[in-house]
């Protein structure tokens, strides 16, 4: 009678730990968690190029606003747990900070501040669904202004 | 040669250990002992009856000698193979972890900011307050098929 291999006997737990610990994992860190993404567009009347990066939101931007051209500046994404602040970067030494807030069922709640240097620009909260998104638009940026896609998964 | 110790090198002889001086020494007495004589006779001849008999009895058992060290023969053989040989686990085994492994990156990685283009799947969103110290804000609610706008008014700017 051939016996086992040994070697594969003691390999199958640690496979099967290893694939528990991620199913285990996932779920609880994407209930927990709040993927916030922003995106800083320049909008302006210099030239008529529309950035691809925009996706599907670009001819939402055509409709809406009367800028001809629209380009992707920065983009940056945060996983934030609840009551966790995260500073985003913008153009022109402006910031933003999100903190997810307690929500129930798969919607997302987020106190947003924007603020230009000392000046707080904007105080809100947004109450979305996972895969939401709003604009947030209006401070000057060279020739024309910045409008923020703000995201939330 | 006294018949007593010809006895002891009767049995000497019959087990091939008597020396050939002392061999030629019993012949002497056996030609001139009848009853020494006998004894050899009778004592060889269990010799060679043993002898055959062991012989009749390793033929008879023979074949079944024969495949029992066959199987030893190829048990060893496959144990041998089984170690030379790694397992299925063995050889993909590292293919799950590789997968597990990346997804965990692609799950926990920290994103940089060059990401696929936005694709919301909503633009349902409720403004549950909004203010600013510095700027008059306005709300753009154009309907359901297009995202809600905040739109920031700098004072003396705009």
């Amino acid at each position: 009678m051939p016996r086992p291999d040994p070697r594969g006997r003691a390999g199958t737990p640690v496979l099967f730990i290893l694939l528990l610990l991620m199913l285990a994992a996932v779920p609880s860190e994407a209930a927990d968690t709040v993927s916030v993404d922003v995106g800083a567009v320049y909008a302006s009347n210099e030239g008529t190029s529309i950035d691809p990066a925009l996706g599907t939101i670009r001819g939402k931007l055509q409709s809406m606003f009367n800028y001809t051209s629209y380009r992707m500046l920065e983009r940056k994404r945060r996983s934030l747990s609840v009551g966790e602040t995260g500073e985003f970067e913008l153009p022109d030494r402006r910031t933003m900070r999100a903190t997810p807030l307690p929500a129930r069922g798969d919607k997302v709640r987020l106190l947003i501040q924007i603020s230009d240097g000392s000046r707080k620009l904007l105080t809100t909260t947004l109450g979305l669904r996972r895969g939401g998104m709003v604009l947030v638009g209006g401070p000057s940026h060279k020739a024309g202004v910045l409008i923020l896609i703000i995201s939330a998964e | 040669m006294d018949c007593r110790t010809a006895l002891e090198k009767i049995e000497s002889k019959a087990d091939g250990l008597l020396p050939r001086e002392e061999a030629a020494e019993l012949s002497g007495h056996l030609a001139g002992c009848p009853a020494c004589a006998a004894e050899d006779d009778a004592v060889s001849a269990t010799g060679t009856m043993l002898r055959a008999l062991t012989a009749i009895r390793a033929r008879e058992k023979a074949p079944a000698l024969d495949a029992m060290w066959t199987r030893v023969r190829a048990g060893i053989e496959e144990t041998r193979e089984a170690r030379r040989r790694p397992s299925w686990i063995a050889r993909w085994g590292w293919i799950p972890a590789a997968v597990a492994l990346a997804v965990m990156a692609l799950l926990f990685y920290p994103a940089g900011t060059d990401r696929s283009p936005f694709h919301p799947s909503t633009f349902d969103v409720a403004v549950e307050d909004v203010e600013s110290d510095v700027a008059t804000v306005a709300l753009v609610d154009k309907g359901e098929d297009l995202p809600k706008v905040i739109w920031i008014i700098e004072d003396a700017k705009t």
